[in-house]
């Protein structure tokens, strides 16, 4: 391993000029984990503006009453696809983007352990997932069961077409990319991490990374099982799901003992990444490390004790059971937030893109943590279950956590991916109409919910008109936020700041900030000596990091001579 | 951020109460319904109007409840939603007092103090949330006992069936038997939002149950799973095919009800509608003779 910290650099700039077609073999037949991760953030993305144009045309739908736009089928096709594609195919496989590429850069690593298998898991994903929008091409068009295929709607009698063979095996597929990803992100953190890399100086992000990708391997090896049950029902007659002996309620176990880890999969990897934005924009350490750490182990245990809490109105649970390790959850996700409010108090604050929405995550999250408080208690659940205020919750648990998470991890590290610096400006103006784009639309859904709008109804009564004609423009609003966006990202391309020091940010504490913008193939010339879990920060700071560290430690001494 | 945001959503109760579908007794007169085509001028408006609307304010966005055990799941929202609004001003108002009180000024040399860890802070912040789950959990459990509750012998008996898209009603007991032997029962057919309730092809069906009096539901499919939700009445259950669910109310107030599927079934799931008639038991008595002479209601 040392050796590699003596090889002559060869950075991308030194390497000879390559012709498109070339470059395009060479990142599809590429096994470096940051070409990988690149194509999962490209893909992933891409598949965000497909899901997201179909929220768009189902919000358009949505505007009036009556049908306008799309025919039942085609709404039920819909929200079934943007469900799918944005869970499983944008917000799962970005996880996977950031991990390939941040992950072996804060531990230390050259690469991942297993290159090819990382770069099969891609493939996989891409291909299953490919599968699955080719339902669109088929006469009857897509899968119309909505995103959890609730069996017997789901099977070969209620829905007979094509579109819903190819999504239980695409997403099959897919899953298996999932789940070979997470074997090889847990073996490079525990195996490949620098010397003097301890489990507990690791970053937030890579540990963030190592339970999320162990819930995976809980998760989803569980839906996996389901689909090819689901498969045989459909295809070969078998009665797994039959509801004559409980298979309604089987599939409904089996889909949310994936599903709900899966939403904690979706969120402790975004978690991790404002954890890493918020001490470098306050220019302190995280505060409360090792209760934050333990808060996200605690998070991943509890996550598969609470599945059941979406089946509280089937009648066919433990209802305090499932309600009290709902709550139970709320304790870490409360540490978690003074753990970041912590790290920003007393800090010199700057607003830089990735710190403002990482403010904007905090600000939204909390919103949809609280809801989601009132909906593990199943009186309230009975109202809401189901209903618009549903969609309002957990829109503002994932958009607030993912979107928000990724655009601050895209401002934050467009340097270290591309070299080049994201204009602060556009992406400030980018923030602030998502933000106000996002609260537009989701807002008023928990009222619309709770006085009596259901989920998935393509049509509805006059009496909600109102607050869904808001809802829509602003989720035509949310989709304006995009074109700044797409303006810095070729404004950069084209006349982007050149970034020639290691950390472009200034304060930065983890591993990826102690070498190039972008880095070598391998990623470090040399690693720095590590002593905390800020090596960069520690590299670039010393004399003002030992003085700091002095300053606290004699008030430390002082407090405790005064308790004394 | 929050009360600016629920004003709209406030004022849309109040037009939710002047819907055609949603006669009852003690409504707020219509006002200007047509003026409020812009969602501009509608959230606006709404400000302005839900002053007087203190009623509504209350509710937190929940319907009028019209059963005993929706009167006590309100209270149940109301608590907890004062609790989320004191945590969610002390949360947000740290995050924010940090966000103003804490930037980096003008010409601000050199490093905050590094702070790391300050155990009586974090022991706080770790044992502080156990104590508010710990009494969120208390009412949860007490009201849920007294929602889920089943009597020996309630009042009426009706078997809810949900078939894709619509849903049967049928009551149970000699009582309700017509002269051929066979229960009192509505059928219903798909039909659109704002259709009015009865009998006719594209009417919603219309269940009639006595005020005042303990109504069990059991609720059957033979097909997919729906969802038998009465927003009134603060409740749904799922109709699972395989099981039988059982649940019971009280509607304590004279009215009709809108009635929705909120179960996703397939096609023409939105249109999965009905209506919930509560009347008094001398109404109640003449519509069950009605309906067993054969005529139509």
């Amino acid at each position: 391993m040392t050796a590699i910290s003596e090889r002559p650099a060869l950075t991308p700039a030194e390497q000879p000029h390559t012709s498109k077609g070339r470059l395009i073999v060479n990142w599809m037949t590429s096994t470096d984990h940051k070409v990988i991760g690149y194509m999962y953030l490209i893909t992933s993305f891409v598949f965000f503006l497909i899901g997201g144009v179909m929220a768009l045309v189902i919000r358009t739908e949505l505007y009036k009453p009556g049908m306008q736009v799309v025919t039942n089928e085609q709404f039920n096709q819909l929200f079934t696809m943007h469900g799918t594609i944005m869970l499983l195919m944008f917000a799962t496989p970005l996880f996977a983007g950031f991990a390939n590429v941040i992950m072996p850069l804060q531990i230390g690593s050259p690469d991942v352990a297993f290159p090819r298998m990382n770069m099969l898991a891609f493939w996989f994903f891409l291909f299953g997932s490919l599968v699955v929008l080719a339902a669109f091409l088929t006469p009857d068009g897509a899968a119309s069961f909505g995103w959890f295929a609730y069996t017997p709607l789901s099977d070969a009698t209620r829905t007979p077409g094509f579109g819903g063979d190819l999504w239980v095996i695409g997403l099959s597929l897919s899953g298996l990319g999932t789940i070979l990803g997470s074997v090889n992100f847990i073996t490079t953190i525990l195996c490949m991490r620098a010397p003097g890399m301890t489990m507990f100086r690791m970053s937030i992000f890579s540990w963030n990374v190592l339970l999320t990708s162990i819930l995976v391997l809980l998760a989803f090896p569980v839906l996996a099982a389901a689909m090819l049950a689901l498969f045989a029902d459909r295809k070969f007659g078998a009665h797994v799901f039959d509801s004559a002996h409980g298979g309604a309620i089987l599939w409904q176990h089996l889909f949310w003992f994936f599903g709900h880890p899966e939403v904690y999969i979706i969120a402790l990897p975004f978690f991790g990444i404002v954890t890493e934005i918020l001490p470098v924009f306050s220019r302190k350490p995280v505060f409360g490390y090792i209760g934050l750490v333990g808060a996200t182990i605690a998070i991943a245990g509890l996550s598969i004790t609470v599945w059941a809490h979406h089946m509280f109105v089937t009648g066919q649970v433990l209802l305090p059971f499932f309600s009290f390790m709902t709550f139970l959850i709320a304790v870490p996700t409360g540490v978690k937030f003074f753990n970041w409010i912590g790290t920003m108090w007393r800090g010199h604050l700057s607003f830089e893109s990735p710190m403002l929405f990482s403010v904007g995550f905090l600000v939204t999250f909390l919103f949809g943590g609280l809801t989601g408080v009132m909906l593990a208690s199943p009186p309230m659940d009975f109202q809401l279950s189901d209903s618009y205020f549903v969609v309002a919750h957990f829109h503002y648990v994932i958009f607030g956590t993912v979107v928000f998470a990724m655009f601050a991890g895209f401002y934050f590290w467009w340097p270290k991916f591309t070299g080049k610096m994201l204009n602060d400006t556009l992406g400030k103006i980018h923030f602030w109409i998502l933000f106000i784009g996002f609260h537009t639309t989701f807002l008023v859904q928990h009222w619309l919910g709770a006085a009596g709008m259901p989920r998935r109804y393509a049509d509805y009564a006059s009496e909600f008109t109102g607050l869904n004609e808001l809802s829509t423009l602003g989720s035509f609003l949310l989709g304006v936020s995009m074109l700044p966006f797409f303006y810095n990202l070729y404004i950069t391309w084209k006349k982007g700041k050149k970034v020639n020091v290691d950390d472009p940010w200034g304060y930065g504490g983890s591993l990826e900030w102690a070498t190039s913008c972008p880095p070598p193939r391998h990623n470090f010339n040399s690693i720095p000596r590590i002593r905390s879990e800020r090596p960069a920060f520690d590299l670039h700071h010393a004399a003002e990091a030992q003085r700091a560290a002095e300053k606290f430690s004699v008030q430390t001494v002082s407090t405790k001579k005064l308790e004394g | 951020m929050q009360p600016p945001g629920m004003a709209p959503g406030l004022h849309l109760w109040g037009r939710q109460s002047v819907s055609p579908t949603r006669s009852r007794e003690r409504r707020t007169p219509v006002r200007g319904r047509r003026a409020l085509r812009s969602a501009t001028t509608l959230a606006l408006l709404a400000m302005a109007a839900t002053a007087c609307d203190a009623e509504q304010w209350k509710r937190i966005g929940y319907p009028d409840p019209a059963s005993e055990q929706g009167d006590r799941m309100l209270s149940l929202w109301q608590g907890a939603w004062i609790a989320a609004i004191i945590i969610g001003v002390i949360v947000w108002g740290l995050i924010i007092w940090a966000v103003l009180f804490h930037r980096k000024r003008k010409g601000e040399e050199g490093l905050p103090a590094q702070v790391r860890y300050n155990l009586p802070v974090e022991i706080l912040y770790t044992a502080v949330p156990f104590v508010i789950i710990g009494v969120l959990f208390f009412y949860t459990a007490r009201d849920e006992a007294q929602v889920e509750k089943i009597t020996k012998k309630p009042d009426v008996t009706v078997d809810v069936i949900g078939y894709q898209w619509s849903w049967q009603f049928d009551y149970l007991g000699d009582t309700y038997k017509k002269a051929d032997g066979s229960p009192i029962s509505i059928v219903g057919t798909p039909t659109s939002p704002d259709a009015p309730g009865g009998t006719a092809q594209g009417q919603k069906p219309v269940l009639v149950i006595p005020v005042d009096k303990t109504i069990r539901f059991n609720l059957k499919s033979d097909n997919v799973i729906h969802s038998f939700w009465v927003p009134a009445f603060i409740y749904k259950k799922d109709v699972v095919p395989g099981y039988v669910n059982k649940f019971e109310l009280r509607p304590t107030k004279v009215g009709t009800y809108e009635g929705r599927c909120a179960e996703f079934c397939g096609l023409d799931h939105s249109r999965m509608l009905f209506q919930v008639k509560v009347v008094t038991q001398a109404e109640f008595d003449d519509f069950v003779a009605q309906q067993k002479s054969g005529g139509a209601q």
